[in-house]
């Protein structure tokens, strides 16, 4: 791939920059799993690793969480915007060489990043840990020129139409760089005390809001009708979808502070838009489902499916959680505690990144005409991804449950962390079983590059049969 | 794109663009994906509308408010009652200052927010000394050990002081209706732009 970074853009293969986005995403899925599962064994072992500095929590919470969102997440959405939006515009990718550059500066950019936050420079900010100097690079190298490349494709896009995933994708490269510039500026401008708290709140909920949720749920519109064959159920539900996630999702940050002295009035703005956060869930949802009609055979039989659709049927409890857990009622209980832990990782690593698994496999298939080369590992990824995540996510939410409760009735502290800590044990399990199946993609995907078999021209990945 | 406005839960959009528009959705290929014309579900409506209800009933400030000084300056009255003060110990006094200030609107608000003695210790005295002052002790948020005005901006009375209560309602709901009403609306106009849903693209 590093050879196309100096080549001309004409000499570059079609699909070469969604290749490298996409390898590049699984490499950092494992790092950032790894780190995750090294992590949570810190929290259900104490003892375990201690005496260096840079491997503390404090210092590699930060480190699993931006490689995770920048590194698998984000590498993901850029892999699935570089075949999909051309594809979708029936044309080539703008700038393939962009594309080339803007990966390798992703990864230059997110490895100098992580490093710095690993020596314990950081902001301070969560899910904005860090410093200003890598966020401007991350605005400047990273989501714009993406963005860039998104949108000058949709414009020269050779049909009349614009298909739903490409709403999403332009709208969320453009709004994620003005979440970033702005939920930033207390970093720029040394900004403090509740601003600071409102703007970290504001970027990491849109963070999620106006980036990973429309951008993945943008990739389910596109696998399920492209590998079912059936048509999209209907174009209206992509509109109420579309426009009550810009509507709803892009307000209500206020209510990840509902004790701070916000005024109030902006924490029932907030709360209201935060339930009906269920909106674009519902019209998503039932979308999928529908389009489904008459292809169930394929959840249990393909591979992306089986994935897209089970990330699909995460967004239920995800946003049923979500729309509620923020309401005054619910919110004095869990908050701070490890329910909102286990609901971020529903959001992650339950909806969003089995969405996206679905479309790499997909896509890396039908970019480099190679089958995948083993079912068997593949469906072993799947039911490690799946049963590694159940299992953090009931754990983690049932140590949020004990959390809120001793947090009520002021049960000493470390009564609380003895109560916890079985949980913190199966945490630990769910997580490295999610680690240990994302190595096994890594191998699947590599021997597919080497060793897969070739898809003859004019066929498509899911229509041959599996050797392995 | 001309408008039609004489049947609009069919369409806003003439016969002849919604024509145009049918043979476009129809030959357009777009990367091998194409979309049909359903409408949105009955069920998808309803469970919109639900949706919304529930998320000014759940929302209203009766569920998780912070607790009032005026909740709790009946307790902090009842500690120097004698049958209090003759309590074998704190359980006991509080269970009996609970009892003696039950039958109150206020019963719920204090069920849901319980104090110990200690806890009324710490606020006994800003208690007494706000009530001394002769304020509203509803303007007053009781945060831990410390009562401190509460966090509204409500309207002022006429001797200038503000109200410092949570209202049901505040402009923070407003502000979600005209949100709302504009989501809905324009949201309607772009779905009822395409072309009837009696109509489906033929491949």
């Amino acid at each position: 791939m590093l050879k196309y970074l100096m080549a001309r853009n004409e000499d570059i293969p079609p699909g070469s920059a969604a290749v490298y986005w996409g390898y590049s995403s699984i490499v950092w899925f494992v790092i950032g799993t790894g780190l995750g599962a090294f992590n949570a064994a810190k929290l259900a072992f104490p003892d375990f690793v201690t005496g260096l500095e840079f491997l503390s929590f404090g210092h590699m919470r930060q480190v699993h969480v931006m490689a995770v969102i920048f590194g698998w997440i984000s590498m993901a959405f850029g892999m699935t915007m570089m075949y999909m939006t051309p594809m979708l515009g029936n044309t080539k990718l703008w700038s393939e060489k962009l594309g080339v550059w803007n990966a390798f500066l992703w990864n230059v950019g997110l490895s100098l990043g992580l490093t710095v936050l690993w020596w314990g420079m950081n902001s301070g900010r969560e899910y904005s840990d860090f410093p200003w100097f890598i966020d401007l690079y991350v605005l400047c190298f990273m989501t714009i020129p993406l963005g860039i490349n998104v949108w000058m494709t949709i414009i020269h896009r050779r049909t009349q139409g614009i298909y739903i995933t490409n709403w999403f994708f332009g709208a969320g490269t453009f709004m994620v760089s003005i979440v970033l510039l702005v939920g930033n500026l207390p970093e720029y401008f040394h900004l403090t005390g509740l601003t600071e708290a409102y703007l970290t709140w504001w970027n990491a909920h849109n963070i999620l809001g106006l980036w990973i949720t429309p951008v993945g749920a943008a990739i389910g519109y596109y696998t399920i009708p492209k590998i079912t064959g059936n048509p999209l159920y209907s174009h209206r539900l992509g509109h109420l979808h579309f426009w009550s996630i810009v509507v709803f999702y892009s307000t209500p940050a206020s209510h990840h502070l509902m004790s701070a002295p916000l005024p109030e009035w902006l924490k029932s703005f907030a709360s209201v838009e935060g339930v009906l956060i269920l909106v674009p869930a519902i019209a998503f949802v039932s979308n999928i489902l529908m389009t489904m009609q008459g292809k169930w055979n394929m959840f249990v039989e393909n591979l992306e499916v089986k994935f897209t659709v089970t990330g699909c049927l995460m967004a239920i409890p995800l946003n049923m959680q979500g729309g509620f857990q923020q309401t005054r009622a619910i919110n004095w209980y869990i908050h701070g505690t490890g329910w909102i832990v286990a609901h971020a990782h529903l959001a992650l690593l339950g909806f969003s990144t089995f969405v996206e698994v679905g479309a790499v496999y997909f896509g890396l298939q039908t970019i480099m005409r190679k089958k995948l080369w083993s079912l068997t590992l593949g469906n072993l990824h799947f039911w490690f991804l799946l049963v590694g995540f159940t299992t953090y996510w009931v754990s983690m939410t049932i140590a949020g449950l004990i959390q809120g409760a001793g947090k009520i009735y002021e049960v000493p502290y470390i009564d609380v962390v003895i109560a916890e800590h079985p949980y913190m044990i199966a945490r630990w399990l769910g997580g490295s079983l999610v680690f240990m199946g994302n190595c096994v993609w890594l191998f699947n995907m590599w021997m597919t590059a080497r060793a897969g078999t070739v898809i003859p021209a004019g066929r498509m990945a899911h229509e041959l049969a599996y050797e392995r | 794109m001309a408008w039609k406005t004489d049947a609009p839960m069919v369409s806003l959009t003439d016969d002849s663009t919604n024509y145009r528009n049918e043979e476009l959705w129809e030959r357009e290929d777009l990367g091998g994906v194409t979309t049909e014309n359903n409408p949105v579900p009955v069920l998808v409506v309803v469970l919109v509308f639900i949706t919304i209800i529930t998320a000014f009933l759940v929302t209203m400030p009766l569920w998780g408010q912070r607790p009032t000084a005026a909740l709790y300056a009946p307790y902090v009255h009842s500690m120097d009652k004698p049958e209090v003060l003759a309590a074998k110990d704190d359980v006991e006094a509080m269970k009996l200052i609970v009892a003696m200030n039950k039958g109150t609107p206020n019963d719920g608000l204090l069920e849901r927010h319980p104090v110990t003695m200690d806890d009324l210790r710490m606020i006994r005295d800003q208690v007494t000394a706000l009530e001394a002052k002769g304020v509203d002790m509803r303007d007053y948020s009781v945060v831990g050990d410390r009562v401190v005005i509460a966090n509204f901006e409500g309207n002022f009375r006429p001797d200038g002081t503000r109200m410092r209560q949570q209202p049901w309602w505040d402009k923070g709901f407003t502000i979600d209706v005209f949100y709302l009403s504009n989501f809905l609306l324009w949201v309607f106009i772009v779905i009822k732009r395409l072309p009837p849903v009696t109509w489906q693209p033929r491949r």
